[in-house]
């Protein structure tokens, strides 16, 4: 079976700042119609990388390839098929959410009417609002309504809620989906697993400039299986008075954590254990690692 | 060509929809005027060739070229800085829409309110001062008038440029032209300064634009060429360091 051509294809990408190397070999694909989130905590790389693949900076090495092109000689025919959302940008506030969407249009080509674009970002009610009187998720959404305007291919989104309370983040959401139903690719940076979760066919988790983890949100669940054995240290214990169990236990702000693939065996160890003692074990939970964990294991932060 | 008009409608709304801006660049030349008439309209001043007029003859124009500089100088600076900083420029860069069209729409936005401020000069100098232009010397009028507002637009090019921040522009902008609307002939007349201060504004930007402007109420009987020129040059010396240090993006990135 003949597959498209990718909308995204990235090889070897090097961007250096000085001595440091803040992407350090970077390769990735990205499939038409997919949306592909890539996460990492701050300072990864992810607004580096994202803005060479929108041509905003240059690349001191590899390749990249970008519906067809390369962003570093594409022209405007080329950025007439993308819609971007800046990391940190604000419309015009003295404009209402028509009058804006409105020259954004005319940049186009080819664009979408305003009316059909304010219906897909929800924002009807504000049509004839000023953008400075907007709320955050509002003039968010306002600016996925900019990045859509022009009918683009591919539409980046760099970390798009950062600071939103959860439901201008759930809204947001909705927004994102329904431009998976128009076939719209989408490539988005954030640092909420949770997005991802939501949002993504697949994720790719960057740290250090590296991509550290890639695939499906099941895949990267499946990259920690273990259950995890969780309880309060009862008082006056000490880590070293527990039993053997199958791994070590970790002891994290008063709370054992056992990582462990064989939970039954282990429980009931631990259960004898302390009913011979008369002892209560208190918040024993088990439970399977959230993306959450494992994102926050790939990417290098303590939990 | 209907992009620029779209950004040229969408700049003007803007404008027109920011207070502070509106009052310092519109109405303040205007209050400034109206004050000085009330204080020295009665007053005559006796030019370098002995003739005397009266001092409205002079503070029309230079109210005019005040109008014209808050305009083109003063506002396109401040809001290129504050388009640059907000990453509105960047965004707009990431979009098909041709760099040239961000600059013209600025341009041309200043350009219209300067010829809003001449229209409201001209009608307020001839109706409330009886200050009048002869018709013959219109086209002179509205010529120098564009020439200068351009030769600041590329001065406020070169003022963004330099600009580091949206909480710099307004300050850096009025730090600049308030002691040079001094010692040019706008708040004083210039026969009542040192010489050494006269001649010292006489090579800076604001002094030849009002000596062009005035020209058109106050023709002497030679043409004010080398002012022109002067004017010309300051524009181009603008343009070229705005061309060498202009951004895009904010200068955090």
């Amino acid at each position: 079976m003949q597959s498209m051509p990718a909308a995204i294809s990235v090889t070897g990408l090097i961007k250096r700042y000085g001595d440091h190397q803040v992407v350090d070999g970077v390769d990735l694909e990205v499939q038409q119609g997919e949306v592909f989130a890539f996460l990492g905590k701050n300072g990864a790389g992810k607004t580096t990388t994202t803005e060479i693949l929108e041509g905003y900076r240059t690349r001191d090495g590899g390749n990249v390839s970008v519906i067809g092109e390369d962003p570093a000689t594409a022209g405007a025919e080329w950025r007439a098929k993308l819609g971007i959302v800046l990391q940190e940008s604000r419309p015009l506030g003295a404009l209402t959410v028509k009058e804006t969407l409105r020259l954004y249009a005319a940049y186009f080509p080819n664009p979408h009417t305003v009316d059909d674009v304010v219906r897909l970002v929800g924002l009807e009610e504000q049509i004839n609002q000023r953008a400075g009187r907007l709320s955050g998720g509002q003039v968010r959404r306002l600016d996925v309504g900019i990045a859509l305007i022009g009918r683009p291919e591919l539409v980046f989104l760099d970390e798009p809620t950062t600071g939103f309370d959860p439901e201008a983040r759930r809204q947001f959401w909705d927004v994102i989906s329904g431009l998976r139903d128009l076939g719209t690719t989408v490539f988005l940076t954030t640092h909420y697993m949770d997005e991802a979760q939501v949002l993504a066919d697949r994720v790719a988790v960057l740290r250090d400039g590296k991509i550290a983890a890639l695939g499906t949100p099941a895949e990267l669940q499946a990259l920690r299986g273990d259950v995890e054995i969780r309880f309060t240290l009862p008082p006056g214990l000490e880590l070293a008075a527990l039993p053997a169990l199958s791994s070590q236990p970790r002891l994290t702000g008063g709370e054992v954590r056992v990582e462990t693939t064989a939970p039954t065996a282990d429980l009931a160890v631990l259960c004898s254990w302390a009913e011979a003692r008369g002892l209560e074990l208190p918040a024993l939970t088990v439970e399977r690692p959230t993306l959450e964990d494992v994102f926050l294991a790939i990417s290098g932060e303590t939990t | 060509m209907n992009m620029l008009v779209e950004q040229v409608r969408a700049d003007l709304l803007a404008f027109s929809r920011r207070p502070e801006t509106l009052f310092f660049t519109v109405f303040l030349p205007v209050i400034f005027l109206v004050l000085f008439e009330a204080i020295f309209g009665g007053q005559s001043v006796t030019l370098a060739g002995g003739d005397v007029i009266a001092q409205s003859y002079l503070q029309v124009p230079a109210f005019m070229v005040m109008g014209v500089i808050s305009a083109s100088f003063v506002a396109l600076s401040i809001t290129v800085v504050n388009r640059r900083e907000t990453g509105i420029f960047k965004r707009v860069r990431g979009t098909p829409a041709p760099a040239w069209l961000l600059i013209a729409g600025q341009v041309v936005t200043s350009l219209v309110i300067a010829l809003l401020m001449v229209i409201v000069m001209l009608a307020l100098g001839s109706f409330a001062y009886g200050v009048r232009v002869e018709i013959g010397h219109l086209p002179w009028l509205v010529a120098s008038v564009l020439v200068g507002a351009i030769a600041f637009s590329c001065l406020g090019m070169m003022l963004a440029a330099l600009t580091p921040s949206t909480e710099a522009a307004p300050p850096l902008a009025n730090v600049v032209v308030l002691p040079l609307y001094f010692i040019s002939g706008v708040f004083v007349p210039v026969e009542s300064l040192p010489t050494w201060l006269g001649n010292i504004a006489a090579l800076l930007p604001v002094a030849p634009f009002v000596k062009v402007a005035t020209w058109a109420y106050v023709p002497a009987t030679t043409m004010p060429w080398r002012s022109l020129g002067l004017l010309i040059a300051w524009g181009a010396i603008g343009l070229i360091i705005a061309s060498w240090r202009f951004r895009w993006t904010p200068r955090r990135d």
